[in-house]
């Protein structure tokens, strides 16, 4: 027999459930509790009394709110001249778009009318607005909006290019990003984000699009927050090497348009730099290195810098290489920024290998197809050739193409070899493999056979960033955006060994932090590479690799003990009694770093571990130039940790730690500083 | 309906959208932070000015929580610049109106009343609740803690006022 729920008054979700916090699983169990128990029912009752008078309570108190000077004043700061930035949601919307953002406006307007009816005399009370708020998102949710929190009620419908030709391509409907759009659930068997960690967030799985890049489709992201170390001392997070997110961000602010706030991953702007950190020692294929400082944006706070150098691989010491290029020809992909872009790519990495390596040529468009089979590098011209002879037209079969280049890739398996299919396209798979969880299945089977993968995006206007950083995260791969030949020459020439060599996969990392010296923390970027604390030991779990010579940094955002933090204690719990510090804690250690990675052939894991101490003295050059580049992030993203910082002062922060700067990157992310302070004003 | 072409007027627009809805709240929210009115109308006022330079677009989808965040952080900081009592604690002045302890018969007035006198972190979420209008996903982000937690504290505010409410003054003591 199945153990029922009794009534307890103590049950929190009796109150989650009175204010209608429930998600429909318990608020089933609810409601079978209700009608089975007349006590409980009377006790909710009288819940739901309670709540009724408060909101009478609150409708009817007068509030001071500001003076009419300040609401002047602020006012008076939005009056100056607004340059727009991506404002046209709606303008090539299909239907269903048009009508859930005439459904979006007319809510807004609605609710604000009936604000103003109100007038001077007597401002709409708190509880009307906050019911009208809530009904507006049960509108929304009408329409199809998942998700329960008060995110849906602003959030854009998406633009994507496939809604404006249903008729034309009907597969096209089916395209994973689409399903976002308005009609979650209408389509069955069809599910969106295939990740576990996603899985829980309602927020994440709706995109949003960029105004003039029309299908663009990005994933909108929730920063992490704030978590008390006494509550959750522990932060479990896969590595993430990719830097496609900074070329994009660089692409729309050299076009004059600030990035949609979903293309921007901190971490990924974060490790587009190189920092200076020691070289590996020893067998363990990289160095790890800490430090902490004053958290520039909230100096009261501590930024712990976490950072992994990977071993670097001279030229001559590279493994033999099994490459092939899957390059996507499809009809989208005829645009000077694109397919020659991918050419000339793809040619600049052909010259950099030698008589080791061997090169396959595989395209896919409406039919998928072996443009040139695996060749060795001595023919080089040949490859050149194939490469010269790519053109565009068709629509795209991704997912054939895919098991076509794994295939190649495969029968030419170069063991103990750099074995790995390089993806070039836009990113849109709209024949064939149709559901991106097809896709992801399809890549992860893939992954087993040893071949890994590289997402090379290209492009504007139908990019489709969350489908191919997802392909990378699951192939074991990596992703980069080439927005110029400048940015080809980075991933395929200067970091070439990092972009094709991995020395280390599966790398995890786990930070307990020491809750006598930490009162609170918050992982800065890494949202979508957030992992379960059980998944850091289990060696079946995939997570992200490191390829020769690269960097990998994490930061955190400390709130020591001592400095007034405004989260309430939380002795009041039910079942937790505050925990007692083991003596490890009295150390002056502020974090315990364990760290877990498997060497490239291997299927089990090794630990490494490493304990954090408090550093003084000042924020290295370095240390200052990431924080610099993650502040330029939060701010892109509209978080509110940043709010009390300008662009100035970023730019400040980050002219004033340039270092050797030999490449001349970070000179170029001062000039982006003042284009994103230009278009935001 | 929305127009693709939004002008500044509209850029104006959504600040006094956001004043509309949110701005008497976080005075109120924020007056129990600083411990007065007009501390507290500065504090709120610059939230807005810090709202007017975020990005729209970015923020929007987050208002209420952005506001409750920065309007927090910005209270909290100014309540340990003056060296106000209770700086380490977060929400824990005494309530101000509402303080006067005149009996009252009538129901939403009562219920105030009795709600001044519950624990502070009680206190806190159920004004975010029920006069800032939040979900507790977003009270958890704008006062660091889990949702777990708010949940608790939220319940055991109601489970107090309830009992309070109904007269049943065994039951009625603040756990």
């Amino acid at each position: 027999m199945v153990a029922k729920w009794d009534f307890d008054a103590d049950d929190a979700r009796l109150s989650a459930y009175a204010l209608g916090e429930l998600e429909e699983a318990e608020r089933e169990e609810v409601e079978a509790l209700l009608a089975r128990n007349p006590e409980a029912r009377a006790f909710v009752q009288g819940l739901r009394d309670t709540v009724a008078a408060l909101e009478k309570g609150f409708s009817a108190q007068s509030s001071p709110g500001l003076t009419d000077a300040q609401r002047t004043s602020i006012l008076a700061t939005t009056a100056r001249p607004v340059r727009r930035v991506w404002p046209r949601y709606a303008a090539a919307a299909g239907l269903a778009v048009s009508a859930a953002a005439g459904a979006a406006a007319w809510m807004w307007n609605r609710d604000t009318s009936k604000e103003l009816a109100l007038g001077a005399e007597k401002r709409a009370s708190y509880a009307d607005v906050a019911r009208a708020r809530k009904s507006s998102l049960r509108d929304l949710e009408g329409l199809g909006y998942t998700g329960s929190s008060g995110y849906a009620a602003a959030n854009k419908p998406a633009t994507l290019k496939a809604e404006m030709e249903p008729a034309q391509n009907p597969a096209a409907t089916l395209a994973p990003d689409v399903v976002y759009v308005g009609r979650v659930g209408a389509t069955p068997g069809l599910s969106v984000v295939d990740s576990d960690r996603l899985a829980d967030d309602p927020n994440v799985p709706r995109l949003e699009a960029a105004d003039d890049f029309t299908s663009e489709a990005y994933a909108p992201i929730v920063e992490n927050p704030f978590r008390r170390t006494r509550d959750e001392p522990r932060s479990t997070f896969s590595v993430d090497v990719d830097t496609a997110s900074y070329a994009n961000v660089r692409r729309f602010l050299v076009a004059g348009q600030l990035p949609p706030p979903g293309a921007v991953r901190i971490e990924e702007l974060v490790n587009y730099f190189r920092y200076d950190y020691a070289a590996p020692e020893g067998s363990v294929p990289f160095s790890v290195t800490t430090d902490t400082s004053a958290c520039p944006w909230n100096p009261s706070h501590v930024l712990m810098r976490i950072g992994l150098q990977g071993r670097t691989v001279a030229q001559h010491e590279r493994n033999a290489s099994n490459l092939v290029f899957l390059v996507d020809v499809s009809g989208s992909m005829d645009s000077p920024d694109k397919l020659p872009l991918v050419v000339s790519s793809l040619q600049m990495l052909a010259r950099e290998l030698d008589a080791r390596d061997r090169i396959a040529v595989v395209v896919y468009a409406g039919a998928s197809g072996l443009v040139l089979d695996s060749t060795s590098i001595r023919a080089r011209s040949a490859v050149l050739d194939a490469l010269e002879r790519l053109q565009a037209g068709g629509s795209t079969n991704g997912g054939e193409g895919i098991r076509l280049a794994y295939e190649v890739a495969r029968r030419n398996l170069v063991p103990g070899g750099t074995n790995r299919v390089i993806l070039c396209t836009d990113g849109d798979f709209n024949v064939g493999v149709t559901s991106q969880d097809e896709l992801l299945a399809l890549i992860e089977e893939q992954r087993k056979s040893g071949v890994f993968l590289t997402v090379l995006g290209f492009g504007t206007g139908n990019l489709k960033d969350s489908t191919m950083e997802m392909l990378a995260d699951k192939g074991n791969g990596n992703y980069a955006y080439v927005d110029g030949v400048r940015e080809a020459r980075k991933v395929l020439v200067e970091e070439l060994g990092g972009t094709l060599e991995v020395i280390a996969k599966d790398v995890k990392l786990q930070i307990e932090l020491n809750p006598a010296e930490v009162q609170a923390w918050r992982l800065v970027g890494y949202e979508n590479r957030v992992l379960a604390h059980q998944d850091f030991a289990d060696d079946a779990k995939d997570a992200g690799e490191i390829g020769a010579g690269h960097t990998v940094t994490a930061l955190y955002e400390l709130v020591p003990v001592g400095v007034p933090f405004e989260a309430p204690e939380s002795g009041e719990l039910r079942y937790r009694e505050p925990a007692g510090e083991s003596p490890a804690a009295f150390t002056g250690e502020v974090a315990f770093l364990q760290l877990r990675y498997k060497e490239p052939e291997d299927s089990e894991s090794r630990l490494l571990s490493h304990p954090i101490v408090r550093a003084t003295g000042e924020a290295s050059v370095d240390s200052r130039f990431a924080s610099a580049v993650a502040m330029f992030a939060m701010k892109l993203r509209g978080s509110p940790h940043v709010a009390e910082v300008a662009w100035a002062d970023i730019e400040r922060l980050a002219s004033g730690s340039l270092g050797r700067d030999e490449r001349g990157y970070r000179v170029e992310f001062l000039d982006l500083i003042r284009r994103a302070s230009e278009l935001q004003r | 309906m929305t127009d693709q072409r939004t002008t500044t007027r509209d850029d104006a627009g959504w600040i006094e959208q956001a004043l509309e809805r949110h701005e008497s709240a976080l005075v109120a929210y924020a007056a129990r932070i600083t411990g007065d009115v007009d501390t507290a109308r500065d504090v709120v006022q610059e939230t807005y000015l810090k709202l007017c330079h975020a990005r729209r677009e970015a923020v929007e989808p987050q208002l209420a929580e952005w506001l409750f965040t920065v309007c927090r952080h910005a209270a909290i900081d100014l309540r340990r610049k003056l060296g106000r009592a209770g700086a380490n604690e977060g929400f824990d002045m005494a309530e101000i109106e509402g303080s006067a302890e005149i009996e009252t018969r009538e129901e939403g007035a009562r219920a105030l009343q009795l709600l001044a006198r519950l624990p502070g972190s009680q206190r806190e979420v159920l004004r975010l609740r029920f006069e800032g209008g939040l979900t507790y996903k977003e009270i958890a982000r704008v006062t660091h803690q889990s949702i777990g937690n708010v949940g608790w504290l939220i319940h055991m505010g109601l489970k107090s006022l309830r009992a309070q409410l109904a007269g049943d003054a065994v039951e009625g003591t603040v756990q």
